[in-house]
This record gives structure tokens, sequence and C-alpha cells, in this order.
């Protein structure tokens, strides 16, 4: 039998300030005083020569190359010495963040200017401003960086043609639509633009991670569960099965936050979708912060009987932890509330784990992880979590041993 | 007169504003700085509103983190932090309320809600806040064994924090009831049962100044409730023109409606000949006198200055629309 409830990441990680500043700047010594820290709780054995040529380089983009690279090593031994059995690309250390970092690589779409998302995050909204094409590769880049360094198996999360779509404006999509119907003209707007993002962009980024020795691709679609109505949910599935059309692959969808209905219309189009092996969700952010394994302990993974009701027959990636700021209590056992974080305890990441267990039927198809990439947490914090998660899996198979 | 212009709910941040927030996040700018541009921010859209001929003036409620966190704040027994959820189908989210006890209304600061210190020389203040049935159906209910008792609970401490800001000057308060209209999270739709008890809460909470009131519903099609809506004791209902279905609509008031024309969720800034002619087409479904022109909902969902532009676009639309009547 393969290793029970094995831990992943989902995606991000934050950005170490030496990271941010050395992309655009000159690094002085004291900027990589945190790196140095990190490095000895790492083990990253040749930081000093890392730092050296970085910080005597005069050239902004060896420096920029020098800089992302580090961090990238960083983040896969933030997670490979969290205990995690997949190190994903390191925490996209070399990403924009999900959405900007794509929309840079199309040809036709301009980023108008930020949003609000929630509390004082934002995201740089872009629109179509003429039909769209590949401008350079986004993913490969850092894909290959990762291979170097990672000891342990690696997923690519890519962000979804869906979510892409769903998160742009039209542009020039809707503007060339006839009817006269507003609401029609989103619709054709939409899947217009989303069938030329998926042949345009997302599947040439597939065709060279795959060429490139990539084995298991991340497709991240938080946006589906937002539009539960069967036109959007059925142009989802028809993107997704374009997008994955002939590769040799692991695929899983990761999907989080959905609107009031839940996951019981993704639970629906599960099946449907082709070469989906997994699926990875957030249930820690809805879910009570006690201890328990009963149905109103656990009332956050109750959507998952939706799944197993619908015939997915697939894995899934199991949102254990929290990743945003948390205000509330939480009870004796179930973890510690710090300032503005919540680190769960083993114990309660082990009953969320064995309460998901029961409603699927197989501990061999569920997969410990945060309910989403860990980027608004501190690297101290996203660490005690993602420890925290491989305590509470190993308790949760000392359960079955 | 040309048809009113009014803003719809929470105006976007500047790039200026965001960056200052998110420093601020980072603990690297202080409070002090956020709330200076915060204010002047304030100021320059209160002067834009001015300019475009607004009659009731809002504060663009910058400062608010989401539709409901106001209100959820100024309740007993209403807890919120622990959970997001996704605003409807939009890439925002809000602090999802949580009843653990039965709700009243607590201390209310009507700091939280609107700058009146900026808004001191306008007479005719507007406020959007969250309609009770709205309200309700974004909350976890944790409490309360029968709805309704939620639901006349909330707009029992809602009719509170609105007397509270009445005090402070406001004299239009835009109720949100979006859950009135927008269907596709719930699993049956709505029985008449249910928008009578949604629409009895709204009476509790306007029936002291009905004339202040105006009901905005965006993000669904108005036409299956507008009858009903058109029966409330208020100034007027908003409806969101790029969902509503309107060559179904055959109703005739002499309330206001708030005409949700141009889109807060495209970046195209509508041409102003297109928003009176679809305003045009409207008055020929819907016998009305008084209009007002309105994005459909939020503009938070663009950047500041398409939203700024969409404003203008309504102004000179008014005038198009006013010249050609």
């Amino acid at each position: 039998m393969s290793k029970l409830f094995p831990v992943q990441e989902i995606g991000s990680l934050a950005k170490p300030k030496w990271r941010t500043k050395g992309l655009r700047q000159q690094l002085s010594s004291q900027d990589l005083s945190d790196a140095e820290e990190w490095a000895e709780k790492l083990a990253i054995q040749d930081f000093h020569d890392r730092a050296k040529n970085i910080l005597k380089t005069s050239d902004d983009r060896e420096r920029a190359k020098g800089v992302l690279e580090l961090s990238t090593l960083y983040g896969l031994r933030l997670f490979e010495t969290a205990g995690i059995d997949n190190d994903g690309v390191g925490g996209e250390q070399q990403r924009i963040e999900m959405y900007e970092h794509v929309i840079k690589g199309v040809q036709g779409m301009n980023l108008l200017g930020h949003v609000h998302s929630f509390d004082y995050k934002y995201f740089n909204k872009g629109v179509a401003q003429s039909k769209i094409s590949r401008k350079h590769p986004v993913y490969v880049p850092e894909f290959l960086d990762v291979k170097k360094y990672a000891h342990r198996a690696v997923k690519v999360p890519i962000t979804g043609p869906y979510t892409l779509v769903d998160w742009s404006f039209s542009g020039y999509y809707i503007q060339k639509q006839q009817t006269s119907s507003p609401k029609a003209r989103k619709i054709e707007a939409k899947r217009e633009f989303l069938l030329d993002i998926v042949e345009q962009i997302i599947r040439p980024e597939i065709r060279d991670l795959v060429n490139a020795g990539a084995s298991w691709i991340q497709i991240d679609e938080p946006a589906v569960t937002t539009h539960p109505e069967p036109q959007e949910m059925e142009l989802f599935v028809e993107a997704w099965n374009e997008t994955v059309k002939g590769f040799n692959c692991k695929f899983s969808d990761h999907t989080c936050y959905p609107s009031e209905i839940g996951y019981k219309v993704l639970a629906e189009y599960a099946p449907k979708l082709d070469k989906c092996d997994h699926l990875a969700l957030e249930f820690a952010n809805r879910d009570t912060s006690h201890l328990g394994v009963d149905e109103n302990s656990r009332e956050g993974y109750s959507d998952l009987k939706h799944f197993v009701d619908a015939g997915f027959s697939g894995e899934f990636g199991l949102g254990v932890a929290h990743v945003h700021d948390f205000t509330g209590n939480v009870s004796s056992g179930a973890g510690q509330s710090l300032g503005r974080d919540i680190i769960e305890s083993p114990e309660l990441v082990r009953d969320r784990l064995l309460f998901a267990t029961k409603i699927v039927g197989d501990p061999v198809k569920i997969w410990a992880n945060p309910d989403c990439g860990l980027r608004t947490r501190t690297w101290d914090v996203a660490f005690a979590k993602l420890a925290s998660i491989t305590k509470g899996a190993e308790l949760a198979r000392e359960t079955y041993e | 007169m040309s048809p009113e212009i009014q803003l719809a709910g929470i105006h976007p941040r500047s790039e200026k504003l965001i960056e200052l927030t998110r420093s601020y996040e980072r603990a690297k700018t202080s409070w002090n700085q956020v709330e200076a541009q915060l204010e002047q921010e304030t100021r320059e859209l209160i002067k834009l509103q001015e300019s475009l001929g607004f009659k009731h003036i809002s504060d663009g409620a910058l400062g608010w983190q989401d539709q409901l966190r106001p209100i959820a704040r100024s309740l007993k027994r209403v807890e919120s932090g622990t959970r997001y959820s996704r605003w409807f189908d939009t890439n925002t989210f809000y602090q999802k309320p949580i009843v653990t006890g039965k709700i009243s209304a607590g201390e209310i600061d009507p700091e939280k809600f609107l700058r009146t210190e900026l808004l001191t020389g306008e007479r005719n203040r507007k406020i959007t806040l969250p309609g009770p049935y709205t309200f309700s159906q974004l909350s976890e209910n944790k409490y309360y064994e029968n709805y309704p008792d939620l639901l006349f609970d909330i707009a029992v401490a809602e009719r509170e924090i609105i007397k509270r800001l009445r005090n402070e000057g406001v004299s239009l308060f835009q109720l949100s009831e979006p859950c009135l209209v927008y269907q596709p999270y719930r699993e049956i739709f709505r029985d008449r049962s249910e928008v009578e008890l949604a629409l009895r809460a709204i009476r509790s909470v306007v029936e002291d100044n009905p004339g202040e009131f105006v009901v905005q519903t965006y993000f669904g099609d108005v036409a299956p409730v507008l009858p009903k809506l058109l029966d409330l004791p208020i100034y007027g209902i908003g409806i969101d023109l790029l969902e509503t279905e309107i060559s179904v609509l055959r109703d005739q008031t002499s309330k206001a409606l708030v005409l949700g024309v141009v889109d807060s969720r495209e970046s195209y800034v509508e041409d102003p000949r297109w928003i009176a002619d679809a305003a045009r087409k409207f008055c020929e479904q819907v016998d009305v006198q008084d209009l007002v022109f309105a994005s459909n909902s939020d503009l938070k969902f663009l950047p500041q200055e398409i939203a700024n532009q969409k404003l203008e676009a309504l102004s000179k639309a008014s005038e198009l629309f006013e010249g050609s009547r």
C-alpha cells in the first residue's frame, strides 16, 4: 500500500523581502540577513556563495535570475523541511501572482489597474484589447529551476483558462458581439475568449511543461464555483477537456472559496472532467476549530459527500489548514491562535483527515494540504502550519497501522 | 428635469491608496498616511459627484472592506473574521457574519459607516447598506431555529443603526438586496412566501421614514419580483438593467426607479447615447416619471479611473435623455 495521507502544498508562499527588492534593485548584505537566518534553518549549504554572486553583480538581469533561483530553492527546502511529500514549484517564487503572471505573457491583453479582492488584497485586472496570442512561455523557466533543485516529487500549479477569463474584462471579445441582449453578449464573448485562451495560451504552456518533464499539473480554477449556472459549468467542462486533450500527464483541479452553493455543482460536473485524477479543495476555512470526527465538529467537510454521490472516483486534496486571517476562538487541543493566525494542531488535522476518510470511504484517496496557497502568511507561520499538517497526517496514518 | 445620478455602492480605491494600504499591511506605512489619502480621495469623489450634478452625495465608502462588515461589527452576537466567502459570482470576498445568539444592535459607531466630517456641506447624504434579507442570507446562522426570527431581529437592529445614521444627516438609505434576485446559488427558486417575508422585513426597517429608502437589486433579473417591490412604501427601487429582461416588464409606478445601466464589471465605458437609448427603451416598457441613473452595482469591481469615467458617461447620458424627452 502506498503512503496514506501524503501531504502536498497548493501553490504560493509569501515572497521574502530580499526576493522582491532584489528584482528591482541592488541588494546589500543587510538585505540578505533574513535569508542567512533561513539558510541555516533550511540547510541551504551554498548560501554564502550564492549571496556573494548576487551582491557582486551589477547586471540587473543576472541579479534577478540569481534571486529568483535562490528563492525557489528556499521554497523547495521550506516545504521539504516541513516534511511534505510534494514540493510543488517551491511556492511560486518566480511568479508575480497567479493571474497577472500569466496575463503578462499574453499578446493582446493589457493590465488596467488594481481592483479589490478582500481586505487589503487586490489584483491587477487585465482586459483583452484584441484577439489574444502567446507572447512568451510563462511556466517553463520556473519549472527548469525547480527540476534542478527538487528532491521530491513536483507538481506544477497553473492558472486555469476559465479563471483567467472570468477574472478579466472581455473588452475586444464583448465589443465584437452582435447580439443586442447585454446578457447574451457577455456569454458569447466569454466562450470565444475562453476557447482562445485554451488554444493560444494554456495548451502551449502544458505542451512545453510536459516536454520539459512535468508529470503532474494542477489547474487552479477558483472562479468555477462562482458561476454555478449549467451554461457556465458546461463551458468550464468544455474548456477543461480541450485543455487536457492528448497530454500524457496527471491533472488535478484546485478550487477554493466557492459562493454560497458550496461545491455541490462542481461535484455534479467533476466526473465529466477528462483526466482529472485529483481535486484539491478548501475546507478548513468553513470548519470549526475544535477536535472531533463527528458531523458537527467537522461541518466544513460535509460537501465531500456531493462528490462521492456524484461518482467522482479520483483523489481528494483536503484543505486541513486555514490560510487567511483568523480571529475566532480555538478550542483546547485544536491549535493556537497567534495574532492574525491560527496554527492548527496535528490533532485537529488528524480529525479532519479521519472524518473525510469516513465520507470518501478509502484513505488511499486522501491527501492533506492547506486550503490554498500560503502566500498571505509569514514563512514562520506557513512552516508551522505545514509541519502541523505533516504531523497530523502521521497521526491519521497511525490509526490505520 | 434630467434623471438624477447616484452612486450605488462602494467606489474603488485609487492606485495610490491601494499601494498605501498594501504598504500599511506590511507595516511599512503608518495608518495616518493611509487615512490622509482616504480623506483626500473621499473629498475628490464628493467633488466629482457635485461637478456631475448629483443631488444625493455619498462618501463612496472607500474604507469599507466589504459590503457587510460595518453592519456585522455593529451587531451583538454576530461574529466575523473566521471565514471568508465569495461575494456572489465576483472575485471579491466578504467576512461571513456568524450568528451565535439573539441579534440586537450593539455599539454603533457612525464613523465606521460614513465620513460625516467630509460631507459637512452636503444636505442630501446617501449611504448604501445591505438590506436585512441579503444580510441574513449571507450570514451563517448558528442560533435561530426559525429563519424568520433571524431575519426580523436583523431588521430591528438595522433600524437602530439607521436611526443613528439619520442623526448624522443621512437622508437617503440604499438597502441593497441582491439576494432577492440573484438565483444561481439557490437550489430552489425562492417562493412567494419567502419573498413576502423578505418584503415584510424591509417594511419593518423603513416604516418610520419610508421616503428615505431605495431598495436596490442587482446581479439578477428583477422582473419576477418588481410588482411586489413597487408595493413597498419607499422612495425608489433599483434595477440591474444588464440582468433584467425588460421586454416582459409592464409596470407603472410613481416611485423613482434607479436604473443600473452601466456595467460595474466590464471595463469598457458605455457610450452616453447607448445609456440614454437603453433608458428610453426601458421607459417604453415601464411607465415611470422619476428616473435615476446609476451603475448596476458597486463600482469597486473596476479600477477607479474607469469607474469615474462611467460616472461621467452617466451624467452626459442624463442630459441626452432629458433633451430627447
